[in-house]
């Protein structure tokens, strides 16, 4: 009794919210690892573009509920969502337009195109702000759990309840169909080999007939996806706030560079690695301490506050980038 | 590379932000313009009276002349530095003329960017960097079909007739072979576009002696397949020991020409350029 009591608390406490975490970074490295890999630099607009993107399903999401649209159990978020990818998108490309081709063009070292991501991330941020404010915003409707923990403790008899909100299930669920989606079309179809020849060897995917330019286009489009995937089941499980995306690009590069930069298997890998480490690093464990059967005195097993959260992805970077540079799965990076 | 390196190239050695692998040379941008008249009496490909460099930079081509013959195997030797793969860019228009034409199959294509060279017939393995490596030998093959719209299927076949070698790691990722076995899948991927004319690049660079024969032998059997081949050598002795014509380059300028047997006679050749 005292073990199962151990478990659900782990449950409750570590795992599901990480497991839900750790899908949510996983999709927003995917975005990263794919920019690094075929365009060739680390696009730090990356949390921001995952901002813009959510800001613009929650402004769509309130539209379809002033008509009165509404999934029922399912957050309207997510028939907000694919329209939004498509603004979102819109954006992107836009803004490669603007910015990042000229930059092709010339042939700039990828370097340069790193700093102009950092003015991209700055202007992006403030028309996020512009368009929604800098409030936290909660816009998850329809059905809470799928578990509460009232109805848990009746129906187990134990003492400690578990809760497993519908937005951890919709976040894992997504994450699963999106990289499914996305390896499919990357290791399936003519467009999605065209990228990988292009990230492989620009010139001979030239050569071979790939317009370099499609290749672009969609690299943008994809990652507009994941990105504003990404951003709205972030939003919908914890809530929104602009300076909180910004804030996510550190765990997220960290989990792409830990998976390896280059590598999609890595990235979701990555993801989780990082989820997991910075939960269970910062959760208290005394409880599951004292159901073992520990006496823990007044220690409350925490290593590290909440709030130094972010410093687990840092020391997460640092030892991989020191030890294995180019991350678990090898990506591009040596 | 092309701003004025505010960086001092500092920023290129952090992986973790660039990725400078698989990086193009080739400016993708540029358009092709009209393709003119051939000429009559011309070979099946020739480069006449080449002169032009890289980019804004001096001339590396002198006014030289590199031909093929229908069903042929032409090859150009000569000293390093002799312009010898410069020469063969030039034929796939990587480098700017600023005299002279190329004219393949009775069109002059001198104003064709590489691109719509491949689409022109001419299909080319470059020396370095001339596979997908991460992506599948059969992928490799696919790629090098992309521009086709028919069936490949039948194409592919021939390939692994040819190369079983390639045939027997299809499933393999191209990066993760043996040299010689990378130069093969190049030469495949180059025969996937149907191509009316094979250039090669030193496709021998870096490869073991007994690879390197294996290699000319597949060559000869492309050739006698009917299908032109350029072919840029190192191993100058066995390159002309196959060759049915001969181009010598001495400062990106022909200094010699002629069937591979003649130029072994020669005794100038031999004595500056053969060792003896």
């Amino acid at each position: 009794m005292e073990i199962l009591n151990a478990i659900v608390v782990f449950l409750n406490f570590v795992f599901i919210p990480a497991a839900a975490y750790g899908a949510q970074l996983a999709l927003g490295a995917l975005g990263v690892t794919l920019i690094y890999g075929i365009l060739r630099f680390s696009n730090f607009a990356h949390g921001d573009t995952m901002a813009f993107g959510t800001a613009i399903t929650i402004l769509l999401t309130w539209g379809l509920q002033t008509i009165g649209i509404s999934l029922g159990p399912l957050p309207t978020a997510l028939l907000a969502l694919p329209f939004a990818i498509a603004l979102c998108a819109v954006a992107l490309l836009a803004t490669d337009r603007a910015v990042y081709r000229f930059y092709r063009r010339k042939k700039s070292d990828p370097i340069i195109l790193v700093m102009a991501s950092v003015g991209v991330m700055f202007v992006m941020n403030g028309v996020t702000r512009l368009l929604i404010g800098v409030d936290e915003i909660r816009f998850d409707d329809g059905a809470r759990f799928v578990i509460d923990v009232r109805s848990f403790r009746e129906w187990s008899g134990l003492s400690e309840g578990l809760a497993l909100r519908s937005t951890q299930v919709i976040t894992l669920v997504v994450a699963v169909l999106v990289v499914w989606a996305l390896f499919w079309f990357l290791n399936k179809t003519r467009s999605g080999k065209a990228m990988r020849a292009y990230s492989d060897n620009e010139d001979l995917a030239l050569l071979s007939g790939i317009d370099p330019e499609r290749v672009v286009r969609l690299t943008w489009i994809i990652a507009a996806g994941l990105a504003t995937i990404a951003g709205t089941m972030y939003g919908l499980d914890k809530a929104f706030k602009p300076f909180n995306y910004f804030q996510l690009l550190l765990p997220i590069f960290a989990a792409a560079i830990v998976g390896g930069l280059g590598s999609p298997v890595g990235a979701i890998a990555g993801g989780f690695i990082v989820a997991f480490s910075e939960v269970a690093v910062t959760y208290p464990w005394k409880r599951v301490a004292e159901y073992l059967g520990f006496d823990t005195g007044s220690a409350m097993l925490q290593l590290l506050s909440t709030e130094y959260k972010f410093a687990v992805s840092f020391v997460i970077l640092i030892i991989v980038l020191l030890f294995r540079p180019t991350g678990l799965f090898r990506g591009k990076s040596v | 590379m092309s701003d004025s390196d505010p960086f001092g190239g500092r920023g290129h050695r952090d992986a973790s932000i660039v990725n400078m692998k698989g990086r193009g040379q080739i400016d993708g941008t540029r358009r092709s313009g009209p393709v003119g008249e051939g000429r009559a009496g011309d070979p099946f490909l020739i480069g006449e009276n080449m002169t032009g460099g890289y980019g804004k930079g001096p001339d590396i081509l002198h006014d030289c002349t590199i031909a093929v013959e229908q069903g042929e195997i032409a090859v150009i030797v000569g000293p390093n530095g002799a312009g010898k793969s410069t020469a063969m860019k030039a034929l796939f228009g990587m480098l700017n003329l600023r005299e002279g034409s190329v004219r393949l199959n009775g069109r002059d294509i001198t104003e064709l960017n590489p691109q719509d060279r491949v689409k022109a017939g001419m299909g080319f393995v470059p020396q370095v960097n001339n596979i997908f490596p991460s992506m599948t030998v059969e992928e490799n093959l696919e790629m090098g079909a992309y521009i086709r719209d028919d069936d490949i299927r039948q194409t592919m076949e021939q390939v692994y007739e040819l190369f079983p070698a390639v045939a027997d790691k299809r499933k393999q990722a191209a990066g993760e072979l043996s040299g010689g076995q990378r130069q093969q899948v190049a030469v495949s991927r180059a025969l996937m576009t149907k191509p009316s004319l094979l250039m090669l690049d030193e496709p021998t660079a870096g490869v073991s002696p007994i690879v390197m024969d294996e290699l000319f032998d597949r060559i000869i059997a492309i050739a006698r397949g009917g299908l032109p081949v350029l072919m840029v050598e190192q191993n100058a002795k066995q390159a002309m020991n196959i060759a049915d014509k001969a181009y010598v380059l001495v400062q990106g300028a022909n200094a010699h020409t002629g069937t591979g047997k003649e130029l072994m006679e020669n005794e100038e050749v031999r004595r500056t350029f053969l060792g003896g």
